[in-house]
């Protein structure tokens, strides 16, 4: 009783925080919460006259269509696969640049390397993949004319199942990590110079005042950024892996945004598609859920 | 003062070794980054100026081959682009202006740690960047408040990115000192105060990132405008780019004669789609130095001092 | 002090989450009731004024109505199509029928979309026109009362569709769904060679190395060589591609390399998928042994180097430019529109003889572009509406609607046959987009006759050659995709998921040698295990019910 009364004045001295909340939250029931009912709509054969809530329900039937597709197992690797591989290579590597960045001293040179890393995100994906095919092909692209100088046989690259993620996520560092490298940097700007200043006086050397300084100084955005992304685990950036995509490299190439693309949304079938977008979401606040909570306990860093 | 700047000064030269060889160290991979990410972005402009046929065929090393401005001839011609552009700028920077005032509004509250139920407050917000009722259901809600067919379906609907949220939320808890906030609290100042005159001067470099992240999500958004919109007047560029550029993609086209007229925009599309990529990226591109002007170290110190 | 913290917390969620719910109950309402009862009143309103605007549309003739009616139409925009309301043809055709169309034309990019939440909002315009409605989409929208059945009034208001379904019945089978009715039109190719891939082989180097057209596929195998090694083009270089294909082919399963060859090994395309007809028995052929020699022949043209090995990842333009340069061999396109400029060097042959004396060519069916059109339950006009389209499957009315209007965008030849404008065919944007302008036809998929008669720009003399060279190989009867009811059509969908893609993979595998030969047995084994008879099954009971 007591406690409901400290609660209460305590949020009604803070009126003004709720005031600041209102539109955003307004905004979220109204954008967010509103729609929401239409997740039914994995649970039930959609037909647009009946309406989302009028359609019949058929349970699980079209995770079911999903699951027991021959490919699921082969769909669920390669995601999972491509997605691994992006956490371990492409995540730290914006980290790093921020660093590397900060610590060069000529500040046009370091203008410079930021505005170049930075250009490559607006290219579209169309462009990007047909840049890959022309560099990589077996008889006129440059990586194999290399290969060819030093005695090596050309590599079908594009068409082969053996380098698709690797040329997936290779690119897509080439592509981001200059972006992905701009909230560190921010970050990192954010650094109260005090310490900077009290680490040279006690003579640490520049690798020291990185590690003991700086690194822990962005370890929050860290954190956070590692926790977002675990919950895009299941998001593949499905439409560069399609344009990328062909007969001979599906074995790796085919991953679940690619068939429910096919077998859903270019059919029409909403209710399918939903279904499977409905799983990867569900695996993806699963991941979110826990490592969230692992960060709270360990790093004092969390989401809620 | 003076006598700490000397300390500094000689114990500097003292390492002074170690610092070239990290110098040279961090100086040769900025180099090789640089070239890496250089080379296909020259490419990327000498195909623009080169004859498409020949870059089809691989021929394209770094020098344009086969010079030509016909591509952007051809661009210049195209008045959809135009159009575009001019729609595409109103949205950004409309839209910008809502995105980041919402975003500030609700990250500032929700980061902090005095305030009673932000932690369920976070979790409903983070849900919704999983589950939501997807595109019918979205929809209905658009075409109810009338927006279909206008610019603000471009703009409210998007209003709050949850990502960029969380974000900036964990740049207020951890950048700007609670013991600041608190003192200015028993100084007096209200919440309201608190947000315009401490933390949003302080907050410079996270705006910055702000105003970027949410322009180029703008700059570059065109499902919403491939739902909403009707009139081709009010397209934003990347629609028009992508009607222009999936074409080029296309791995077939239906064999069975209804490639007539096809053929021709295939080519085109091929021809005109670097040139197509710069004009596009310019205004972005542009965006960057006057975002990167805010990362200095010190921001927060100078505004201490005030 | 967690406590109290905890239970605020815990009422502003309840706040939130109530006020969530009721934001969506009152969502979901008012999408129920909107969506349940709104065809029925228009359902309703419909059948009273049909009664009063039926005597205002009139039988034949023109205009179709005597006082002006407004249309609202669903259109697609093609890349190559100008806005709908500024074509020549729809202004002039309005003149004519009293009937003003008030286009909503959507671009290709994202037409899907559009189309799913056109029926999904309820927001149904009176017809929709070069739609691409899906089967599955025709008979769920059409049973659900969305789009009205057509065959009454195709019967009492179309006589040149009713001609035409009289004329070729197969159309009717195609399109009629498995309630009986015809919830949507395609576009009719009457035209031969509107319906063929034809087989260019490039004469010029048959000349110059002294050879013959080949006739069997081991003659073939003599002149792709001959075009490899002998320096055909005389530039010195071995640069020539003696053989390449289109990436994939619309709807069917087989990469193109394939399709040009399943005729050499009596393999035809049937029901819109890789089957044959058999004395009435369906016969899905991705386990045949014939299949199997195939793909080894195939392998041996990738493996001499004969077949460009960028068949697997070259995109549509990348192809189109390869046949405009006049460096390949062989290879098959329906008209020669993509390498104008070298049309000379190509002529027409025959299909190759396999090794088992087979000589096939296959075709596509006369009913093309399913879903073309569809009146919807809205339309308070069905009777003018059916009479505006037909126009444009008869002989008078389909001339119109792809050349325009005679002496400003179209001259008539000597023989009788309209040829567009020079200005139209000299245009610096190209002939497709300028008739694009004019006419919704370039781009494909839209609802007309497509006919000896109205086809100067797909079918000029050398296609014409081509096609005669094809035609004593075509089979008798093609018939196009069957349409099944919604649960047949899901566990279409649920077993050609899997099916299809394993067979593209792995077909592709065996051409390049990734996969083995001796891996056959297990390749059919897993079909096996997908249930291909099952699929054949169904194909089977769809032809039995329709023959």
């Amino acid at each position: 009783m007591e406690n409901w009364r400290r609660a209460w004045k305590r949020a009604l001295s803070r009126y003004d925080l709720y005031l600041m909340l209102l539109l955003p939250v307004a905004w979220y029931v109204v954008f967010q919460y509103g729609p929401m009912y239409g997740v039914q709509i994995a649970f039930r054969d959609y037909i647009p006259v009946k309406g989302i809530t009028g359609s019949d329900w058929v349970g699980f039937d079209n995770f079911d269509r999903f699951f027991s597709s021959y490919y699921f197992g082969r769909l669920l690797w390669n995601t999972v696969s491509i997605s691994l591989l992006s956490l371990l290579i492409a995540f730290p590597i914006p980290i790093l640049l921020a660093l590397l960045v900060t610590e060069i001293r000529s500040q046009r040179f370091k203008k410079l390397l930021q505005n170049i890393t930075y250009m490559p995100h607006f290219i579209s994906v169309v462009v990007i993949v047909g840049m890959l095919q022309l560099f990589l092909d077996p008889k006129s692209g440059f990586v194999n004319l290399i290969l060819n100088a030093f005695g090596f046989e050309s590599v079908p690259f594009m068409e082969s199942e053996g380098w698709f993620k690797t040329i997936l996520v290779g690119s897509n560092i080439w592509q981001n990590m200059g972006w992905a490298s701009i909230i560190y940097i921010a970050a990192l700007s954010g650094i109260n110079p005090h310490l900077y200043e009290a680490a040279m006086v006690d003579g640490a050397s520049r690798l020291r005042r990185l590690w003991h300084i700086s690194l822990p100084g962005i370890t929050p955005i860290m954190i956070i950024m590692l926790i977002l992304d675990v919950g895009a685990f299941m998001n593949v950036g499905f439409e560069k892996i399609l344009l990328m995509q062909n007969d001979l490299n599906r074995g790796a190439s085919d991953v679940i945004q690619t068939f429910i693309y096919n077998n859903g949304i270019l059919q029409g079938d909403f209710s399918y598609s939903a279904a499977v977008g409905l799983f990867n979401s569900a695996i993806n606040f699963t991941l979110l859920v826990l490592i969230n909570g692992y960060a709270r306990r360990k790093a004092e860093t969390s989401l809620w | 003062m003076v006598n700490q700047q000397t300390i500094v000064t000689r114990r500097r030269s003292a390492s002074v070794a170690g610092e070239r060889v990290f110098d040279f160290i961090v100086y040769a991979i900025a180099g090789l980054i640089m070239l890496i990410v250089l080379y296909p972005l020259l490419f990327v402009l000498s195909a623009s100026f080169s004859d498409p046929v020949r870059v089809m065929n691989g021929d394209l090393w770094l020098l344009p081959v086969g010079f030509t401005l016909d591509a952007y001839k051809e661009i210049f011609r195209y008045d959809a682009v135009w159009t575009g552009y001019r729609n595409t700028l109103l949205y950004t920077g409309v839209g910008t202006i809502i995105n980041v005032t919402m975003t500030t509004l609700a990250a500032y509250p929700l980061s902090r740690r005095d305030l009673p139920g932000r932690r369920i407050l976070m979790f409903l917000i983070t849900f919704t960047m999983f589950f939501n009722g997807g595109m019918i259901p979205t929809y209905l809600v658009v075409k109810n408040l009338h927006l279909v067919d206008t610019m603000w379906a471009m703009i409210v609907p998007t209003a709050i990115a949850t990502y960029n949220l969380i974000v900036m939320r964990t740049y207020f808890q951890n950048s700007i000192p609670w013991e600041l906030q608190e003192a200015s609290m028993i100084d007096g100042c209200t919440n309201t105060r608190l947000l315009l005159h401490i933390i949003l001067p302080l907050s410079k470099p996270i705006i910055a990132v702000m105003v970027l992240f949410y322009a180029v999500n703008q700059w570059n958004a065109f499902f919403n405008a491939l739902i909403y919109l009707r009139d081709d007047a009010l397209y934003p560029l990347q629609l028009v780019l992508r009607e222009i550029l999936i074409v080029s993609q296309s791995s077939y086209l239906d064999s069975s004669g209804s490639t007539f007229g096809m053929t021709e925009k295939l080519l085109l599309a091929e021809s005109i789609k670097y040139g197509l990529i710069i004009i596009a990226s310019i205004p972005v591109i542009m965006m960057y130095p006057f975002v990167q002007k805010h990362f200095v170290k010190g921001v927060m110190i100078g505004s201490i001092k005030e | 002090m967690t406590n109290w913290k905890k239970k605020t917390g815990y009422l502003l969620s309840v706040l939130m989450l109530a006020s969530a719910v009721t934001a969506c109950s009152s969502g979901s309402d008012k999408e129920e009731t909107s969506a349940g009862t709104s065809p029925s009143q228009a359902g309703t309103t419909e059948t009273s004024d049909s009664d009063s605007n039926a005597s205002n549309a009139s039988a034949s003739g023109f205009p179709i109505v005597q006082e002006p009616i407004k249309l609202k139409m669903f259109a697609q925009k093609s890349p190559p199509n100008g806005p709908y309301e500024d074509m020549l043809v729809f202004q002039e055709y309005e003149k004519l029928t009293n009937i003003d169309v008030e286009w909503e034309d959507v671009p290709t990019e994202g037409f899907v979309e559009r189309k799913n939440l056109l029926f999904a909002s309820n927001e149904l315009p009176d017809a929709l026109f070069k739609a691409g409605i899906t089967q599955l989409e025709a008979v769920k929208y059409g049973s659900s009362g969305m789009l009205i059945p057509l065959e009454d009034l195709i019967n009492q208001y179309a006589p040149n569709l009713k001609g035409l379904l009289e004329q070729y019945p197969e159309i009717k089978s195609s399109i009629t769904a498995p309630d009986g009715h015809i919830y949507a039109l395609p576009a009719i190719v009457t035209l031969g060679s509107g319906r063929t891939d034809k087989f260019w082989i490039n004469q010029t180097w048959l000349n110059k190395l002294g050879l013959k057209a080949p006739e069997t596929t081991d003659e073939l195998l003599n002149v792709l060589r001959a075009f490899r090694d002998n320096d055909p083009n005389g530039n010195g270089e071995k640069d020539e591609i003696p053989l390449s294909a289109r990436r994939k082919d619309k709807d069917i399963v087989g990469n193109s390399i394939i399709n040009q060859f399943i005729g050499s090994w009596g393999l035809d395309q049937q029901m819109g998928y890789d089957l044959n007809i058999n004395n009435d028995k369906v016969d899905i052929w991705f386990d045949n042994p014939e299949f199997k020699e195939l793909l080894q022949f195939v392998n041996q043209l990738y493996t001499e180097n004969l077949l460009d090995h960028e068949v697997f990842t070259q995109t549509e333009a990348q192809y189109i430019a390869k046949m405009g340069s006049g460096n390949l061999g062989f290879f098959a396109n329906q008209a020669n529109d993509p390498f104008t400029s070298k049309k000379d060097d190509y002529v027409g042959i025959a299909p190759v003889a396999g090794p088992n004396g087979d000589r096939k060519a296959f075709g596509k069916p006369v009913a093309r572009d399913f879903g073309a059109f569809a009146i919807t339950s809205v339309n308070k006009n069905p009777e003018a509406t059916i009479r505006w389209i037909d126009y444009f499957y008869g002989d008078e009315g389909s001339i119109f609607f792809r050349y325009g209007i005679e002496g400003q965008t179209y001259n008539l030849q000597s023989d009788g046959k309209p040829e567009y404008t020079d200005e139209i065919l000299t245009d610096s944007r190209g002939t497709g987009t300028t008739i694009g302008q004019f006419s919704p036809w370039p781009g494909g998929g839209a609802p007309h006759l497509i006919s000896e008669l109205n086809s100067s720009a797909i079918n000029p003399k050398e296609v014409q050659a081509a096609q005669e060279a094809l035609e004593p190989y075509l089979p008798k009867e093609i018939y196009g995709a069957p349409i099944f009811d919604e649960k047949t059509s899901k566990e279409v969908n649920t077993l050609r998921q899997d099916i299809d893609i394993y067979v593209l993979e792995n077909s592709s595998k065996f051409i390049t040698g990734a996969l083995s030969f001796d891996k056959w047995d297990d390749y059919v084994k897993t079909l096996e295990k997908m249930n291909l008879g099952q699929l054949e099954k169904i194909y089977q009971e769809a032809y039995d019910k329709n023959k």
